[in-house]
């Protein structure tokens, strides 16, 4: 039973999982990094599955289809933008609002534009392409977990490297970071934080887009109601375990990822999925209880030097 | 210098109104898109919502969870901690419910009631009680930990009736039937309105005394409003924050419980369709009034019942109302913002016409 | 003939509230270090972020070596020049002393990368250059306060700051590291000719430091005269000087009363919040039907000894007796309930809700108290309201009616609101911190006649205030506070305003 559970195909599962998880995480690490915390990722990926349908289906290609997922993620993400950078509302609740905005949209939208309920699939709908290597061909290892896989993957890998160079060495990426943790250090150097709060927040949208479009285009080619089953939530999990760091939110969603495959084979030999499930949501909250209880050691630890200081 | 506005809630009503039309509006655009009259549509949900005895008992029906949410919501909100964890706790509560209804068969039925009512209150102010005690003591978010703990609950209540509470009719995500004398009876024939209207009109007569006229309530509320100021003047707001926190979980649990004893007679794995986040979303469009939040509990109520007549009637797709919803959200979330933006633009209107006058 | 670098010509900048700078005039000479000096309040920080562009001048013009000179962000001052050294540093705390200090300007290789290698060596020359010694490569939260003060200052002059602008910069120093920064500044003006300008509260300073010396108050400029010309107690006097002088109040003397010892204070010592010692060791007593007023320039540990007394914050040593009781680890709640009512010295932090109404500000305290609260519980809204419309009525409150929240009410109301509410409990003790800052003449005349009453009924008051001659006009008893220590006791009348300078600025004795 173990070999059945602990295989390749396993690790193949893991990774399939996972991408539309890191594609949303950088989304989301972008803007967490930003100072602002996107609960709205939820009814993005859901609006980016749908709309990658829309576009697919009418246009008869899958490139337009995530096109069309990415413009709706960036119009998304410059809504949120206006209310909780420019409007000061609560970034919560907008994020929320959308999230049911994402839900009945998408639900409205499925019965006028296809008169169904429930799910949409149709051969019209383009998939996207599946990139094949030949040289892995042969040797099994690598042809299962690397190859054929759609090129959304490959992307996603890419991207955790591009925004892990943008973050931390290009110039753009650091006041990013400086808007999200002092925005007042930037201002007086002259860089305007709101720009970079923008920046983040349309970026998100579009990645969340992506993440959708790699939902029902990927593996499947169809559309269900509420198709991101708390993977914005997920996502949002994988930023805060990994600290908002793209090389540790990337292993993040590995990690969840594996978990979420595990359950599903576990599920099939009749072991409850549910526990592996809950994996992300507590080991979040026990990674954020560590993390603020080292934080106010440090902080004692602090007062104490300059206490030291004082005398 | 004294700008003394008393009716600042008439103010605030008059946004709200704006909002709440200017988002209908945009669903009577939508209608028109989709090929539809407004006037139709809207007809249709108003009939639909308020037509027949059994529409106007299906509407309040539907506003039974949503009061009870939404009050807990508010209660939280109030002291300054926000619960996002309403449909966690409700689950809970639905469960723990269910399982004295199950179990302690051999009850009379008030008692059993009563104790199946407390399960759920109990659990669900437990499940409370976890983020409030990591907000105070250690600083952790408690938007982020009650939204995590949210999807703890369901997947946990989701093993639990799929395996050690399964019914003998097999994995149906549901658990048996809780015992004839645990079941609230309906009150207007094929609607699923029930007693429960009643224990909610007591739970929002309770708590609407609470926070409106009790020291308590208002201990909450000043905690709520400025931290400092309460600890300056003798209130301890952290207890405080946490008994809110309790309060909120524990009524999200009743109205968990409710939705067992009095709709499905059984705990489900999808028992709620995310009332507890429309309560809290009505709790923020009303500001936590308790009393804005029983009627646009009302409203929502309304809106649901009626978007499903009008699909049916004319076919225009229910979900419209979540659209719509979300839009009057966004617009009250966006209101301070929007004021202030106006205010700022007249401000420098007026900017240099006031200078030279006095400091104050 | 000096060179004038910066001037300014009828500067005001008005805010929705305030007017928080009116008619300034100011030049500045190439090559000086030129204190400016006020009260909180005084429109100081205001005037700095006009000339840091952070800030539009409502009206007036600046000019920059003769030329006149428009700035709408900070961008415009870093290109002309000026340098700014916040009193709250703009460090991002995870970000390195170099990363810091090359922000919004970093050097990129390839166009697209930063150069993390020249950042270090821009760091490492110019850190030589001025001798300003720091680790380019250690992260800003790791640093000593001092430190990262070196870098905020090397940050200016990476950006090529001439001018220098630094904003309260001792108040978060040691004084080793006051010194120590001291011998920098004039080391920029002596070695690299740059010009400074100086923001402050503490005169010792201004007068060690400063070539020139201004002084605002109000939002006004009331003078600047060369450092050599004045002293402590000129200065002193237009800082905290009254334009309108107050008629001599009518303080009965009550003979023979009582005059029981109601606070007891020994050996107290104290952190504030940076955990830096605040109240060294203080002893003082009050007695029933005084008022001993505490004076000092601000920030000498005033505010955390009126912390300590209710409860607020933790004391570190010492004893506090209320009424023959120690108070220690006792919660601010049982220190009410001991007999402490407490004027808090920042209003709307501390001292109210503002989206409460009056009533309910009124309330605050007595919630669960008979016959406001019927068993604890139901308020009772009518003794509620005919409570707040009494004290309204007995304390000037100006409002239509008690239902108006106090976010609406002018400064000078809102203070009463608390003064009412706190002076109604009847404690045997007053504890009065700042009670009439921000307020307007009329109702400081009615808060200080009130205050009078309170002690002619027997009550004991301490008062803390920032006004000197606040403190004349009320105290029985006046008490000096320097760095928290106290520096010298007073009857009423023994000292004058102009001696007793030299106390609050401890300079009859050595610590």
């Amino acid at each position: 039973m173990f070999k059945e559970l602990f295989n390749l195909t396993l690790l193949q599962h893991t990774i399939r999982t996972a991408t539309p998880l890191i594609l949303a995480a950088l989304g989301g690490l972008l803007t967490q990094q930003a100072g602002i915390l996107n609960i709205g990722m939820e009814g993005m990926i859901l609006l980016g599955a749908f709309f990658a349908v829309v576009g697919s289906y009418f246009f008869g290609s899958s490139l337009a289809g995530v096109a069309l997922a990415a413009i709706i993620g960036m119009v998304i993400g410059l809504i949120f933008a206006l209310f909780v950078i420019d409007l000061k509302s609560d970034e919560f609740v907008i994020g929320i609002a959308i999230n049911m905005f994402a839900g009945g949209l998408t639900v409205f939208l499925l019965r006028s534009i296809f008169g169904v309920k429930g799910a949409f699939s149709s051969p019209d709908i383009v998939p996207l392409p599946k990139l094949n290597f030949p040289f892995m061909d042969n040797i099994e290892f690598l042809n299962i977990i690397f190859n054929n896989h759609t090129i959304f993957i490959y992307i996603s890998w890419i991207l955790v490297i591009f925004i892990y160079m943008y973050l931390y060495k290009t110039p753009q990426g650091i006041w990013l970071r400086g808007a999200g943790e002092y925005p007042d250090a930037l201002e007086t150097a002259g860089i305007s934080p709101r720009k970079m709060k923008y920046t983040s927040s349309i970026a998100c949208g579009v990645l969340c887009g992506l993440a959708g479009a790699h939902l029902s285009l990927g593996y499947l080619t169809l559309f269900t109601e509420n198709m991101s089953a708390n993977r914005g939530f997920i996502a949002l999990a994988a930023i805060i375990f990994g600290k908002a760091n793209p090389i540790g939110t990337f292993l993040a969603t590995l990690l969840f990822g594996f978990f979420d495959a595990l359950g599903v084979r576990l599920q099939v030999v009749g072991v409850p999925a549910q526990f592996t499930q809950m994996v992300p949501y507590l080991a979040t909250i026990f990674a954020l209880v560590i993390v603020t209880k080292r934080q106010m050691n440090k902080g004692k630890k602090n007062k104490e030097e300059a206490i030291n200081l004082g005398e | 210098m004294e700008r003394l506005t008393k009716n600042k809630n008439l103010q605030y009503l008059n946004s709200l109104f704006i909002s709440i039309f200017a988002s209908l509006l945009i669903g009577a655009l939508i209608m028109i898109a989709n090929g539809r009259s407004p006037l139709v549509g809207y007809g249709a949900l108003l009939t639909g919502a308020f037509g027949s005895k059994y529409n106007i008992a299906t509407t309040f029906a539907k506003t039974v969870p949503l009061v009870i949410t939404g009050l807990a919501t508010a209660i939280a909100f109030r002291a300054g901690i926000s619960n996002v964890g309403g449909e966690g706790q409700l689950y809970l509560g639905a469960f723990a419910a269910a399982y004295v209804g199950i179990t302690f068969t051999g009850l009379p039925g008030i008692i059993g009631i009563i104790l199946a009512i407390i399960a759920g209150a109990l659990v669900g102010g437990a499940y409370g009680f976890v983020p409030a005690i990591l907000k105070v003591k250690y600083k952790v978010d408690e938007v982020i930990t009650t939204i995590m703990l949210n999807t703890v609950a369901t997947l946990f209540t989701a093993y639990l009736v799929n395996y050690p509470f399964a019914s003998s009719q097999g994995k149906m995500g549901g658990t048996e039937m809780v015992a004839e004398q645990f079941r609230f009876s309906r009150l207007v024939k094929l609607s699923t309105l029930n007693t429960s209207i009643f224990y909610m009109g007591i739970i929002a007569v309770v708590i609407y005394y609470l926070m409106e006229k009790t020291s308590y309530g208002y201990d909450f509320k000043i905690v709520g409003q400025n931290s400092i100021f309460s600890r300056y003047a003798g209130i301890k707001d952290k207890n405080q924050m946490v008994l809110a926190m309790v309060i909120s979980g524990g009524l999200c649990g009743i109205a968990g419980a409710l939705e067992v004893l009095g709709v499905h007679y059984r705990f489900l794995q999808h028992i709620s369709p995310g009332y507890a986040f429309d309560g809290m979303l009505i709790a923020l469009i009303v500001k936590n009034n308790p009393i804005g939040v029983v009627l646009m509990s009302i409203f929502f109520g309304a809106l649901k019942t009626g978007s499903i007549a009008m699909e049916n009637s004319i076919g225009i797709p229910s979900e419209l109302v979540s659209v719509i919803q979300s839009i009057i959200i966004l617009f009250i979330a966006g209101e301070a913002g929007f004021k202030n933006i106006y205010k700022n633009w007249k401000m420098k209107k007026t900017a240099n016409s006031k200078v030279g006058e006095k400091i104050v | 003939m000096y060179e004038k670098v910066l001037e300014l010509k009828n500067v005001s900048k008005q805010f929705p509230e305030v007017l928080a700078n009116d008619n300034i005039n100011l030049d500045i000479r190439k090559g000086e270090i030129h204190a400016i000096i006020g009260e909180n309040g005084a429109g100081k920080s205001t005037l700095m972020n006009i000339l840091y562009g952070l800030h539009e001048p409502t009206t007036g013009d600046i000019y920059y070596n003769g030329k006149p000179i428009k700035m709408t962000s900070p961008l415009d001052a870093i290109k002309i020049g000026i340098g700014m050294v916040h009193q709250h540093f703009m460090l991002v705390p995870s970000f390195t002393v170099a990363e810091n200090i090359v922000l919004g300007t970093e050097p990129t290789k390839r166009k697209i990368f930063v150069d993390k290698e020249k950042a270090i060596e821009s760091t490492k020359k110019l850190s030589e250059t001025y001798g300003l010694t720091v680790d380019p490569k250690l992260k800003v939260e790791s640093l000593s306060v001092g430190v990262q003060q070196r870098v905020e200052i090397l940050k200016a002059l990476y950006k090529g700051a001439d001018v220098l602008i630094l904003d309260e910069p001792t108040a978060v120093l040691t004084p080793q590291e006051t010194d120590e920064l001291f011998k920098v500044i004039k080391r920029l003006v002596d070695e690299s000719g740059k010009t400074i300008i100086i923001i402050t509260h503490k005169l010792q300073e201004v007068l060690s430091i400063s070539d020139r010396v201004s002084v605002m108050r109000q939002g006004k400029m009331i003078g600047t005269l060369d450092t050599k010309d004045a002293n402590e107690k000129i200065l002193a006097e237009m800082m905290v000087g009254r334009e309108v002088l107050f008629n001599k109040i009518d303080k009965k003397h009550i003979e023979n009363r009582k005059h029981e010892e109601m606070l007891k204070v020994e050996k107290l010592r104290a952190r504030d919040n940076r955990g830096l010692i605040a109240l060294r060791s203080i002893d003082l007593s009050l007695k029933s039907g005084e008022i001993l007023g505490i004076a000092g320039i601000e920030g000498n540990g005033q505010s955390e000894l009126v912390e300590v007394l209710t409860g607020l914050r933790e004391k570190e040593s010492g004893q506090i007796f209320i009424n023959g009781v120690e108070i220690s680890n006792k919660s601010p709640r049982d220190i009410r309930e001991l007999g402490i009512a407490h004027v808090p010295e920042d209003r709307l932090a501390m001292g109210l809700s503002k989206d409460a109404s009056i009533s309910e500000n009124i309330l605050m305290g007595n919630q669960h108290n008979e016959p406001y609260a019927i068993k604890g519980i139901h308020l009772n809204k009518s003794k509620i309201k005919s409570k707040s419309r009494k004290l309204i009525k007995e304390f000037d409150i100006r409002t239509p009616s008690e239902d108006v929240l106090v976010g609406n009410l002018s400064g000078g109301n809102m203070q009463k609101v608390i003064i009412a509410r706190e002076f109604s409990f009847n404690t045997p003790i007053l504890i009065i911190s700042q009670p009439t800052r921000g307020v307007d003449i009329g109702a400081i005349e009615f808060i200080h006649s009130q205050i009078i009453e309170k002690r002619n009924q027997g009550c004991a008051i301490l008062l803390v205030s920032a006004e000197l001659d606040e403190i004349f006009r009320l105290s029985d008893r006046i008490i000096t506070i320097y760095e928290g220590i106290i520096t010298g006791e007073f009857k009423e009348g023994e000292i004058s305003k102009q001696e007793i300078g030299l106390y609050m600025t401890g300079k009859n004795i050595q610590i």
